[in-house]
């Protein structure tokens, strides 16, 4: 009897050994059909800038690799009369503009909103949140109109001044959050101990945000980077950005497909980089064992 | 403007605070003199807390006014107070080492010193904590105790018109509790600051105060030194605040004579209480006032059965049952030592030695009926 139904629970066992491992199969069957479908359009966009322009419009794989277009769009090859190295100046210039203006100001509103409740501090704080869920587009005539008579339409202030609209929204929401969950009896020793309120913050609160001021600052750099419709709306040269600058390769009498690839792929990189050199800021924690828990 | 070293008197004049609905201080009046050291006990959520912070000026009072040295400090910042406050959450720096925490307030522009005279000033108050050893290591990798010290280190460290210490000594083992109250007090000698202690702890309380103030639901219900709290508490609350094992309060009634009567219990003793014949009250005796035996020279007498006997250490815990009630007293272990449960025992105690309360009502605990 017992032989029985030990040999019955053996079975019962390995069927469901069985089953999770066709489980686990199917989980990673379906996580590799999903990768295909999320990365091909990278691989077909890393394909597309190797080819060359003979080849381009080619329907099978094999083709002479060449890394012509990278040469091109860098201004190295023929000058396709694309000034693209000046967009992506203008990215850097216009995005670290706008992340280090919203950190000069936003740093220490998220204080003030995270710290102290003051008349109209809630619809202080909506209304800069109402700035990222407002489609850019519902404000971009009448900013075009504005940039025109300011003398602020393609130039970098303008470019400046207006992806702050995107940046510092959420660096004040995410950057409320992080002061939030410090405790405020951190700053209160600082005053006992002798300083003022601005000492207190920058001495005792800042530093131990700053694992969440490298996370907010990344986010917004890449927002701001990546940001279409401003730049295409109140550039047109001087202070035009890659996102759009990548696209003038398809202007003309032939569309060079090619050169956009390899345009947005080099405006891939510093996104890129950043997160990969920051990433060990990312990890929170640090705070952890300032107050007893 | 005084210097920020010479110590100071607090006082509170009617202090109220409130978050949102609920109310943290009720009108809280305190004096604590100049060089005093105060301890404030109360249970958690009586306001020890936002008093401690109150003084330091970290809160504003809705109402009422706070006083540091005889002037008014509305409007006044905790920086320019000169008090030195221990959190009980230790707020200390977690992204710096114990030694920056512990100079933390000498490389403040308020009471700066120079490197030198600083690090012998650290090492000094280290040494006295016993963390010496500890001072290179960031916060986040020392243990509860010694984070405490380190914090209590930084109120230490500087000088202080008033010391203001929220439960310094509560993450410490036993022994070493002890010993850093024993310091605690020999530092307030010397020093002579005036130190505002809070504590949930009776025992530290009466150790540690010149004088204690007994703090419930955001008011002061009595202050006073040691032995008038002891042997005149205010309310039952009061006196069930101090001594272990707890005091007995038996309740009954006054009888026809005057005198107390416990119909549960089954006796009546005759002590006049002042009050009206069938008021309800409490009847109060500590178990340490209470002998085992025959009364003698005007003490009273009671008799009863064992109901439990409970060691603890050269003493015993004997708990007697009277009628339906349980009366427990502490006896020395020679004079317990033959009691079996249900044995019937005849207790002794000094009529001045107990105390009469008001029946306790919900919203309020029993007041003591004078004398």
């Amino acid at each position: 009897m017992t032989e029985v139904r030990k040999g019955r629970t053996a079975k019962r066992a390995a069927s469901r050994a069985v089953k999770r491992r066709a489980l686990a199969i199917a989980a990673d069957g379906a996580l590799i059909l999903y990768f295909l479908f999320a990365l091909f359009p990278v691989v077909w966009m890393v394909i597309l800038s190797l080819k060359p322009a003979n080849e381009l419009f080619s329907t099978y794989f094999s083709f002479t690799p060449t890394l012509d277009s990278y040469r091109t769009v860098l201004g190295a090859g023929e000058d396709e009369g694309v000034p693209f190295v000046r967009f992506f100046v203008n990215s850097l210039v216009v995005s670290l503009g706008a992340v280090g203006l919203s950190l000069v100001i936003g740093l220490p509103a998220a204080y003030a909103a995270a710290r102290w409740r003051f008349r109209g501090s809630e619809n202080l704080m909506f209304t800069l949140l109402s700035f990222r869920f407002a489609p850019e587009l519902t404000v971009i005539i009448p900013l075009f109109v504005l940039y025109q008579q300011l003398g602020l339409f393609d130039t970098y202030v303008g470019m400046i001044w207006v992806l702050q609209l995107v940046t510092l929204p959420l660096i004040v929401w995410i950057m409320r959050s992080y002061f939030a969950d410090l405790s405020p009896e951190l700053e209160q020793a600082a005053l006992l101990d002798g300083y003022t309120r601005k000492q207190a913050f920058f001495r005792v609160a800042l530093p131990l945000v700053k694992p969440g001021i490298a996370a907010v600052s990344l986010l917004a750099f890449i927002f701001a980077w990546n940001n279409f419709v401003f730049p295409l709306i109140l550039t047109s040269s001087e202070a035009q950005t890659v996102t759009v600058g990548a696209l003038s390769f398809l202007g003309g009498d032939r569309p060079k497909y090619n050169l956009t690839a390899a345009a947005a792929l080099v405006s891939v990189i510093p996104p890129l980089l950043l997160a990969l050199t920051i990433q060990r800021y990312l990890v929170r924690g640090l705070s952890f064992g300032a107050v007893k828990s | 403007m005084t210097p920020a070293s010479a110590s100071a008197s607090v006082a509170l004049r009617g202090v109220h605070k409130s978050y949102g609905r609920t109310t943290a201080l009720d009108g809280i009046e305190l004096d604590v003199a100049e060089g005093e050291f105060f301890c404030l006990l109360g249970p958690s959520g009586a306001g020890k807390t936002t008093t401690l912070k109150t003084i330091a000026g970290l809160e504003e009072p809705d109402a009422g006014t706070v006083e540091l040295g005889g002037r008014e400090m509305t409007g006044v910042e905790p920086y320019d107070r000169g008090v030195a406050m221990c959190f009980e959450s230790y707020a200390l720096y977690p992204h710096r080492s114990a030694y920056d925490n512990l100079a933390s307030p000498l490389r403040s522009p308020k009471y700066r010193l120079p490197g030198a005279e600083a690090r012998t000033r650290i090492h000094e108050v280290a040494e006295l904590l016993g963390i010496e050893r500890l001072l290179e290591r960031p916060v986040g990798a020392l243990s509860n105790g010694q984070r405490q010290r380190v914090a209590l280190g930084r109120v230490l460290v500087r000088p202080a018109r008033a010391f203001l210490l929220d439960e310094p000594l509560s993450h410490l083992d036993a022994k070493l509790r002890q010993a850093m109250r024993a310091e605690l007090k020999a530092i307030g000698d010397v020093r002579h600051t005036t130190t505002l202690y809070v504590t949930h702890d009776s025992v530290e309380a009466l150790a540690l105060g010149d004088r204690i103030g007994v703090i419930r639901d955001g008011r002061i219900t009595q202050t006073g030194t040691r032995e008038e709290i002891w042997h005149r508490p205010y309310d039952t609350f009061v006196a069930r605040a101090f001594g272990r094992p707890l005091i007995n309060l038996l309740p009954g009634t006054v009888t026809a004579e005057g005198h107390f009567g416990s119909a549960e219990g089954g006796f009546e003793l005759p002590v006049d209480v002042p009050a009206a014949p069938g008021t309800a009250v409490q009847l109060g005796v500590r178990p340490r006032d209470i002998t085992l035996g025959e009364a003698v020279g005007g003490a009273l007498e009671l008799t009863g059965t064992v109901y439990v006997t409970e060691v603890l250490g050269r003493a015993t815990e004997v708990t007697v049952r009277l009628g339906s009630r349980h009366l427990s007293l502490v006896a020395p272990r020679a004079a317990a030592a033959g009691l079996r449960v249900d044995d019937p025992v005849r207790l002794s105690v000094r009529p001045e030695s107990l105390l009469l309360f008001e029946a306790d009502r919900p919203e309020r605990p029993g007041r003591r009926i004078t004398p």
